[in-house]
C-alpha cells in the first residue's frame, strides 16, 4: 500500500493562491491550526475557506491576509468573545463573509460529497440570510416550492472545494483516519473536496486500524496526503490527546484586540518560527505535557 | 431571604422554563447551567444535547465550547452535526432551544450577525452558527439577553434568526418545523408573546425593577398586561446546586 506521508510544508505547498478549502474541526475541537500557520508562513493569498464554525484558525487566516473570503456560519472564540481580527478585516473591506447556518454548511458539504449540485433544508427562510448576500449574489441560496409537496424549502449550492483539510487523532500511512469524540461536519467535509489532506496527531500501524475499524471515520481511499504532527490543534483541543490551552487562548484573544497586538502575535508565534516544531518549542514542552488528556475524561 | 447574584437569578429563572422529559439544546454559558440545573431539580428526565454532536450529556465540568470534550464523558452518544441539527432538530425532535442576541424586535426576531448597515458593518458579530437552525426548527425558543435600549429595537440591523417574523401566519408560510420564541429573559424582566398578535408582552418584572424601568429601555411599544407580577426568586437549593455544577465559577464568577 502506498505511503501517503508528506511534511506540513509540502502539504501547504500543494495549495495555490485563490484555492477554495474545506476546513475541518468544530468549535474548540480538532481545528487544523498548524496548517493555518504554514499557509501564513508560505504567504498564500486569496483563499476561500468553507466551514461551519472554526475559531482561532479563521482569525489567523483573516488576520494574516491569507483568506479573503469565508463561507461560514460562525466566527467567535465562543465563551471568550468576538473574533477581533475578522471583525477588523470585515470593517476594512479586506474580508468578505457569506453567511450561512451550521446546518446549511453541513448540507453543502454533504451535497458535494454525494455529487449532487444542491441540497434542501428548512432553515434561513423569512430572514435576511435569504434576502442579503455578498459575492455569491443570486447563487447564495434559493427558496423554492417543493416539487412534490409544495412546501417552502431553502436550497443551498453544494461545495466541491480544491482541498479538504481535516485534523484527526490517528492515521495509518495509507491514510485510514480515526476520529475520537465528535465528528462535527468532518464526515461530509472530508469527502467533498477534490483532494483530501489529513493531519493526524499519531501514526499507527494498519493492524491497529483493522483491530478497531469502527473508529475509522475516513477510509484511506478518500485520502491523498497524510501529515503526522503532534499538537496540531494547539491552543485548541484534540479529544483524548490534549485539552485546550486556556492561558494561550486568552493571550491570543487579548492580543488580537488591537492590530498592533495581533502583529506581535503573528511575528512571534507564526512568522518568527521555522516550522510547527519551532512553534511548539516556543509554547514550551512542559506546558504542552500539562495539557495532555487524562483518562477517562478525554481532556 | 435568599441572597443571589444577577447571574444566579437569571440561571434559576431560565431553568424554570425547561420541562421534564424535554430534549434541550443547551449551548454554553448561562443557558447550559440553566439546563443542567433543571435536570438536577424539577426536570430529571430532560435530555441535554450539544449541537456539536453530544447527546444526553452530563458534564462534570462546564464546557467553554459546544464541541468541548467536557461534554463527552457521561454523555450517551457522541456523533456529529448532521445528527443533531439535521436528524434531531430538523426532524422535529428538539423541544426547546436557548438563544442569545445582540438585538431583538417586537416579534422576537433576532440579530446575531451585524451592527450597522450590511454593506458597511460597524461590527461583525458571531453570525448564526446553529442559531437560525434552532430558531427555525425547535418547538420552543427561550431567548436570554442583557436589557439595553439599543437591543430592543423597532427594526433589526440584520435579521439572523426568525422569531414570529411579521406576526400570525408568517412561520406557517415558510413551512417552519418549530414554533418560535416563547419566552424572553433579560436582567430586568421576563416577556412572553401575546397569542393573538404574537408581539412581545411583559410577563413579570424582576425584584428591584419596575414596569417603568422596562418601558424606558425598549424602543418599541411593549404590550403590558394589567397585572404584572414579580419574577420568582431562586431558592437556596438552586443556588447551591448551580455552584456544584460550576465549582470554579467559570460562568457564575468567583464571588457567587
Amino acid at each position: 500500500m502506498e505511503d501517503k506521508r508528506i511534511t506540513l510544508e509540502e502539504a501547504a505547498k500543494k495549495v495555490s493562491d485563490g484555492d477554495c478549502l474545506f476546513w475541518g474541526g468544530f468549535g474548540f475541537q480538532r481545528p487544523p491550526i498548524a496548517f493555518s500557520h504554514e499557509l501564513v508562513r508560505q504567504k498564500k493569498r486569496n483563499l476561500t475557506i468553507y466551514t461551519c464554525g472554526s475559531e482561532v484558525d479563521l482569525e489567523i487566516m483573516a488576520g494574516a491576509g491569507v483568506a479573503s473570503r469565508f463561507e461560514i456560519a460562525f466566527s467567535a472564540i465562543e465563551a471568550l468573545g468576538l473574533s477581533n481580527n475578522i471583525r477588523r478585516r470585515v470593517s476594512e473591506g479586506a474580508l468578505e463573509v457569506e453567511d450561512y447556518t451550521n446546518l446549511a454548511m453541513a448540507m453543502r458539504f454533504l451535497g458535494g460529497a454525494l455529487n449532487v449540485p444542491f441540497m434542501p433544508l428548512r432553515s434561513m427562510m423569512g430572514t435576511d440570510m435569504v434576502r442579503l448576500s455578498r459575492y455569491r449574489g443570486e447563487d447564495k441560496l434559493k427558496v423554492i416550492d417543493c416539487p412534490f409537496t409544495g412546501q417552502k424549502l431553502t436550497v443551498v449550492p453544494s461545495l466541491q472545494p480544491d482541498f479538504s483539510i481535516v485534523h484527526v487523532q490517528r492515521v495509518d500511512k495509507t491514510g485510514n483516519a480515526q476520529i475520537d469524540g465528535i465528528v462535527g461536519e468532518d464526515i461530509e467535509g472530508s469527502r467533498c473536496g477534490k483532494k483530501l489532506i489529513v493531519l493526524a496527531e499519531e501514526l499507527v500501524d494498519e493492524e491497529e486500524v483493522r483491530s478497531r475499524p469502527d473508529q475509522t471515520k475516513i477510509p484511506a481511499m478518500y485520502v491523498d496526503h497524510v501529515v503526522v504532527l503532534p499538537f496540531a490543534a494547539h491552543p485548541m483541543m484534540c479529544h483524548d490527546y490534549y485539552d485546550y490551552d486556556l492561558e494561550h487562548l486568552m493571550m491570543f484573544h487579548k492580543l488580537t484586540g488591537t492590530e498592533e497586538g495581533w502583529q506581535e502575535y503573528l511575528k512571534g508565534y507564526i512568522l518568527g518560527v521555522e516550522d510547527h516544531y519551532g512553534y511548539l518549542d516556543l509554547v514550551g514542552w512542559p506546558r504542552l505535557h500539562q495539557l495532555k488528556a487524562k483518562k477517562p475524561w478525554g481532556y | 431571604m435568599v441572597e443571589y447574584s444577577k447571574t444566579e437569578f437569571l440561571i434559576a429563572c431560565a431553568s424554570s422554563h425547561v420541562r421534564d422529559g424535554e430534549n434541550v439544546f443547551g449551548g454554553t454559558g448561562m443557558p447550559l447551567l440553566a439546563a443542567l440545573l433543571a435536570k438536577e431539580t424539577h426536570a430529571p428526565r430532560s435530555n441535554l444535547i450539544s449541537e456539536a454532536g453530544f447527546i444526553d450529556a452530563r458534564p462534570r465540568e462546564v464546557p467553554l465550547s459546544v464541541a468541548d470534550s467536557r461534554y463527552y464523558y457521561g454523555c450517551s452518544a457522541s456523533i456529529g452535526l448532521i445528527e443533531t441539527l439535521g436528524f434531531l432538530l430538523q426532524g422535529g425532535r428538539i423541544d426547546v432551544g436557548f438563544l442569545g442576541a445582540a438585538q431583538i424586535d417586537e416579534y422576537g426576531n433576532l440579530n446575531t450577525s451585524y451592527i450597522g448597515p450590511y454593506d458597511k458593518p460597524k461590527v461583525k458579530l458571531p453570525g448564526s452558527g446553529g442559531g437560525n437552525d434552532i430558531a427555525s426548527s425547535a418547538k420552543r425558543l427561550i431567548v436570554m439577553m442583557s436589557h439595553d435600549k439599543r437591543k430592543f429595537v423597532k427594526k433589526l440591523d440584520y435579521m439572523t434568526s426568525p422569531g414570529h417574523l411579521e406576526g400570525p401566519g408568517s412561520r406557517k408560510k415558510w413551512s417552519m418545523v418549530g414554533g418560535g420564541p416563547d419566552i424572553v429573559i433579560t436582567d430586568m424582566c421576563q416577556m412572553d408573546f401575546d397569542p393573538e398578535t404574537l408581539k412581545i408582552r411583559l410577563k413579570s418584572v424582576h425584584p428591584g425593577y419596575t414596569v417603568q424601568d422596562v418601558l424606558d429601555n425598549i424602543m418599541f411599544d411593549l404590550l403590558v398586561p394589567d397585572d404584572v407580577p414579580n419574577t420568582n426568586e431562586p431558592t437556596q437549593e438552586q443556588i447551591e446546586i448551580m455552584h456544584k455544577l460550576d465549582p470554579n465559577g467559570i460562568y457564575l464568577g468567583k464571588g457567587g
